[in-house]
């Protein structure tokens, strides 16, 4: 054993070694940039049809109704066939951007999360949809001004906005009739979520919150007091650089979110793993008869609701509960977005361009919005037949549609650009569960959520070198 | 007492012993295989009876078609055959490479054998997560990333395996080799002819193991493949476990679908996979 | 006599004893030579590329500062990240969790598969279905056991609540409950593996050893005690080792299951690296906790060697 042990040891230190001699190998520096033209011309002279790829973060029910859009587009027209490629969830898919930069292998299309919006402009490699919008003479001014404004950095809008969706309160009609509540009275603001939340205990319901630890619907609540979340104008005026969410609006929303925890009247659940779903599902099984999460999800609750004798449920939406009556603010706008790649050949990047008109069409949209629960993010969508027809059968469905034109369009409801969106939420989780599962005060867990978050942004910053 | 009711009483005393261990090897099974059978149970059943309370524990109205849309909406179908691909190339590859490399350490001579064969057993000793930001980094380089070499080539040889062959013809006569020397064997056929099929139990054991393995990877798989064509049943599961409530019976549907092969494969191969363990335990 | 082979370098599993040459076999000892490297060199290849180049090129990631996409440059910093890495108490938290982690489910597996082993180890008829069904986890994978019990721990639907055993926060959720209950699907999954191990050492004890006990009027528990234990001791040696091997390289269910939540608590290294790699893009950060992670299985590894070879028993 000893000798074995010794020429491993003396390996190692081989090996130690052999690294630091090797460490001083330099890199290359970056030269790319965003671009300011699109290559609208670049289609006519190209030889058709001109394949392009799409990586896209949708679920498998969500991806059969893109792909028949992708479908009813490739069949419409000769030039340009779209293939769409799923990469699992939007974590996976930009990673594997991430290391599409280094390889090469990048798609023309890319789905990403809102939030991923400042990290893919570092990045370089976007064709602004701005930029072709202005060569091409297309107009935004049909999209809801919130949409057109979560996705517009700087003047330039570099992402198009495909699939939004929004934060909506989700509870049981017949617990609030049970517990002596008017179940066409939904809670407004978190004050009554709680004053309710007391009544449906006393009635029976065991835990009458499903709160979901989600660190954006923090994010909606500073947005609908109409606050801002990090510096710099939310980081539309110039880059982020620290959060500024640890003030009064900050420490009553955390407050109350320990109380309603402490005092049982809710129960959290996390946003990442399995768990996602139990505030939903607690609904159904009687344990919750409120839950936040997003209107996305309305589809797939109404069809797990619909499928049975749940006769105890009867699901009511509202817009999501505001920090107080008096706040005069709006939901941000949630779900992905999609840009366009520079590192594509012109003609791939004017054919990328042509697909993504098309998917924003008013048609596509409607089709969209029904088939999967997101919203019409223009007006002519909301307003043509189908959509107003589906909504007359499914009120419930325009819940978020309107609570999205509600509010004043501002740097704080427009929402805020951070690079490391990531760090920046995770701490924001961490601190919330500090709260939740160790009984941390509200007032330091939100001062470390404000700290943390602060060097995680830091941290980016000074790596890609601002 | 008489002797008589004394052999009674320990009659009955042995009676209910063998009824109560049988009944403490079903409760025990029944926990065990309960999983299992509630996967079974929930795939076939409405997503709104999988949530229901108390729980469904048998399908009174099975729902098959779950099974077609995990195979057709899931990609199961595609996942299973590039499942079957990749666990293919693998198996082969860690077997060949284990017997050539068991070959030399158990038969012949050489410069540095023992410092070697440390270098082989130092490889069970790094975990697979170590390596993987340089190596997703080499598929890349070789042109590998979202290809069958980049899913199989890392896997084609193990210092388990290796070892394993090794102490398999290490139980061979020593003699053996000798004599078939005299017969005019050069090692190569040796090995083929002599060798190998003496050791056939420990290259059944080696197949089951790595088969076993190379099916069941979940991380390598997620990090080197990038669409539907590429990616194995694991990733398959991954994915599914992301459609939403009101389609997780599909999501169990998958599971069975991705336990099936290996069930198959263990009903034959049973007796293998409990030597193998036995020879990487103990050697009597 | 049973000598015990472990595939971690002991003294045991030394190259076999010379034998005798043959004037034969000496004249051929130069193409030997030449064989045996060819032999070894497509092994040697892949270990090569795909095992050692990543561990030292890991040590040499882990002295740039990355940026959080490829195409900025990265800077040198030399320990600095090793130093601020090692020294986080997210690190530190994280070993912990590790090593907690490995108690929860080696002791446990080995445990409930040597229970299960020497239940089944009797004359009894149809004993080989219960021995099917004890080893049959090892048709599942780590991913489907997590789908599996994903639902069975779910707190509003699953078994759980019917079964009356609830948590508050539900037990994904509960910093106290959730790597237990990670752990369980873990020791579930691996189960049938174990099972299979140790019943197969069972049956290499010879039985006259069993019934020599019993006339000297032994009980269950004592021959349990004082028969099978001792002869098992390779085999459960062996289980700890690889066993803890295993532990330490437990990622699928973490990822399906909790992500390394709630507050971090099951936030094992193999997943911190994955996260760090993936969900922050750090390649620089990451390769330093690969590299403690491999100093960590080394030297756990060599621990368990010497300190449990001693109570072995390979003499029968």
């Amino acid at each position: 054993m000893r000798g074995w042990q010794r020429w491993l040891g003396s390996g190692l230190a081989v090996v130690v070694l052999a690294a630091g001699l090797s460490a001083t190998a330099t890199v290359a520096p970056a030269g790319a940039a965003n671009s300011t033209t699109c290559p609208l011309d670049a289609l006519k002279k190209a030889g058709k049809p001109i394949q392009i790829t799409m990586w896209h973060s949708m679920t498998r029910q969500n991806e059969a109704t893109l792909q028949q859009l992708t479908d009813r587009f490739n069949s419409s027209q000769s030039d340009v066939k779209v293939n769409l490629v799923n990469q699992i969830d939007y974590v996976q898919t930009f990673n594997k951007y991430k290391a599409g930069l280094s390889s090469g292998d990048l798609p023309d299309i890319v789905q990403l999360q809102e939030t991923d919006q400042q990290q893919m402009i570092d990045t370089q490699t976007v064709l602004p949809a701005s930029v072709c919008a202005k060569a091409d003479k297309y107009s935004f001014s049909d999209f809801l001004p919130r949409v057109t404004s979560y996705f517009t950095v700087g003047k330039t809008q570099y992402a198009m906005p495909f699939n939004t969706s929004g934060p909506v309160l989700y509870y049981n009609k017949k617990a609030f009739s049970a517990a002596g509540l008017d179940p066409n009275t939904p809670p407004k603001t978190l004050d009554d979520v709680r004053a309710d939340a007391e009544k449906l205990k006393t009635s029976g319901v065991s835990a009458p919150l499903g709160l979901k630890t989600d660190p954006g619907f923090f994010e909606h609540w500073r947005a609908l007091a109409s606050k801002t979340y990090v510096n710099n104008n939310n980081g539309r005026s110039a880059r982020a650089t620290k959060t500024v969410y640890d003030d009064a609006l900050g420490r009553q929303i955390f407050t109350w979110m320990s109380g309603m925890v402490k005092d049982g009247l809710a129960t959290t659940n996390p946003d990442l793993g399995t768990g996602t779903f139990d505030n939903l599902l607690g609904i159904q099984s009687g344990t919750h008869a409120m839950a936040i999460d997003t209107s996305a999800a309305l589809g797939t609750i109404k069809s797990v609701l619909s499928g049975g004798t749940v006769s105890n449920v009867e699901l009511g939406v509202a817009p999501m509960p505001a920090p107080s009556a008096s706040a005069k603010g709006g939901v941000l706008v949630s779900g992905g977005e999609l840009f366009m790649v520079n590192k594509s050949s012109p003609a791939k990047q004017a054919a990328a361009w042509k697909y993504l008109k098309f998917l924003d069409q008013p048609d596509s949209l409607t089709t969209w919005a029904i088939g999967t629960g997101y919203l019409p993010i223009r007006k002519s969508a909301a307003d043509s037949a189908p959509m107003q027809q589906y909504w007359a059968q499914n009120p419930e469905f325009k819940v978020a549609y309107d609570q999205l034109l509600n509010g004043p369009n501002n740097v704080a409801t427009s929402g805020s650009v951070i690079g490391n969106y990531t760090g920046a939420r995770d701490a924001l989780r961490d601190a919330e569960n500090s709260m939740f599962l160790e009984g941390k005060d509200p007032k330091s867990a939100l001062k470390d959520a404000g700290s943390n978050a602060t060097s995680a942004i830091d941290d980016y910053n000074s790596k890609i070198g601002v | 007492m008489s002797v008589e009711a004394d052999a009674r009483a320990l009659h009955r005393r042995r009676r209910w012993g063998k009824v109560g261990r049988y009944a403490l090897l079903t409760v025990l099974a029944v926990i065990v295989i309960f999983p299992i059978y509630i996967t079974i149970v929930n795939s076939l059943l409405r997503p709104v009876d999988i949530t229901r309370q108390p729980p469904k524990l048998f399908p009174t109205d099975p729902q098959w078609h779950s099974y077609a849309d995990a195979w057709n909406a899931g990609h199961m179908g595609t996942y299973l055959k590039n499942s079957f691909i990749v666990t293919f190339v693998i198996t082969t590859g860690q077997v060949v490479t284990a017997i050539l490399a068991g070959y030399a350490f158990a038969f012949l001579d050489f410069p540095f054998k023992r410092t070697l064969f440390v270098v082989f057993l130092a490889t069970l000793m790094v975990p697979f997560e170590v390596t993987i930001v340089t190596n997703v980094a080499t598929i890349s380089d070789l042109g590998w990333y979202n290809t069958y070499a980049g899913l199989a080539v890392p896997f084609l040889a193990t210092g388990f395996g290796a070892f394993l062959m090794r102490q398999a013809f290490l139980t061979l006569p020593h003699d053996l080799r000798d004599a078939a020397a005299l017969d005019g064997y050069g090692h190569w056929r040796f090995l083929w002819r002599v060798a190998v099929p003496l050791a056939r139990p420990a290259v059944g054991a080696l197949t089951v193991f790595a088969f076993l393995a190379a099916w069941n990877q979940y991380l390598w798989p997620l990090l080197i493949t990038k669409d539907d064509k590429l990616r194995t049943v694991q990733i398959g599961l991954k994915q599914l476990q992301q459609v939403s409530i009101d389609q997780i019976n599909i999501t169990f549907a998958g599971a069975v679908i991705a336990v099936v092969p290996l069930v198959i494969l263990l009903l034959f191969f049973q007796k293998q996979l409990v030597r193998g363990l036995t020879a990487g335990a103990v050697k009597g | 006599m049973a000598t015990t082979e472990l595939p971690t370098g002991t003294p045991a599993s030394a190259p076999a004893p010379p034998r005798p040459l043959s004037p034969a076999r000496r004249r051929l000892r130069r193409r030997e030579r030449g064989l045996a490297y060819l032999l070894l060199i497509p092994s040697l290849v892949v270990f090569g590329v795909f095992v050692f180049w990543p561990l030292v090129h890991n040590v040499y990631l882990g002295f740039f500062r990355n940026p959080p996409f490829p195409g900025l440059p990265k800077h040198y910093v030399g320990f600095d990240q090793y130093r601020e890495v090692l020294g986080s108490q997210t690190f530190f938290d994280s070993v912990k969790t590790t090593f907690l982690f490995a108690i929860l489910t080696v002791p446990a597996g080995i445990a409930l598969g040597l229970g299960l082993a020497v239940l089944a180890h009797q004359q009894l008829r149809g004993i080989g279905i219960y021995r099917t069904l004890f080893s049959s986890t090892v048709a599942t994978s780590v991913a489907v056991a997590a789908v599996v019990f994903g639902t069975l721990m779910n707190p509003s639907v699953g078994l759980l609540p019917w079964l009356g055993l609830t948590t508050n926060p539900t037990i994904l959720q509960n910093p106290t409950w959730a790597l237990v209950a990670v752990a369980v699907v873990t020791v579930w999954q691996t189960l049938g593996l174990t099972f299979i191990l140790m019943a197969s050492g069972l049956q290499s004890v010879p039985d006259e050893l069993f019934e020599a006990a019993k006339v000297d009027g032994a009980g269950a528990w004592s021959r349990f005690w004082h028969v099978t234990l001792p002869m098992m001791s390779p085999t459960i040696f062996f289980a700890v080792v690889i066993g803890t091997i295993f532990a330490f390289q437990s990622f699928g269910q973490i990822d399906i299951l909790t992500q390394g939540g709630p507050l971090k608590k099951t936030n094992v290294l193999t997943y911190y690296i994955y996260d760090t790699l993936q969900r922050q893009s750090d390649p620089g950060k990451a390769a330093v906790l690969a590299v403690a992670l491999f100093f960590l299985t080394l030297i756990l590894a060599l621990l368990q060697i010497r300190l449990l070879e001693r109570r072995v028993s390979y003499e029968r």
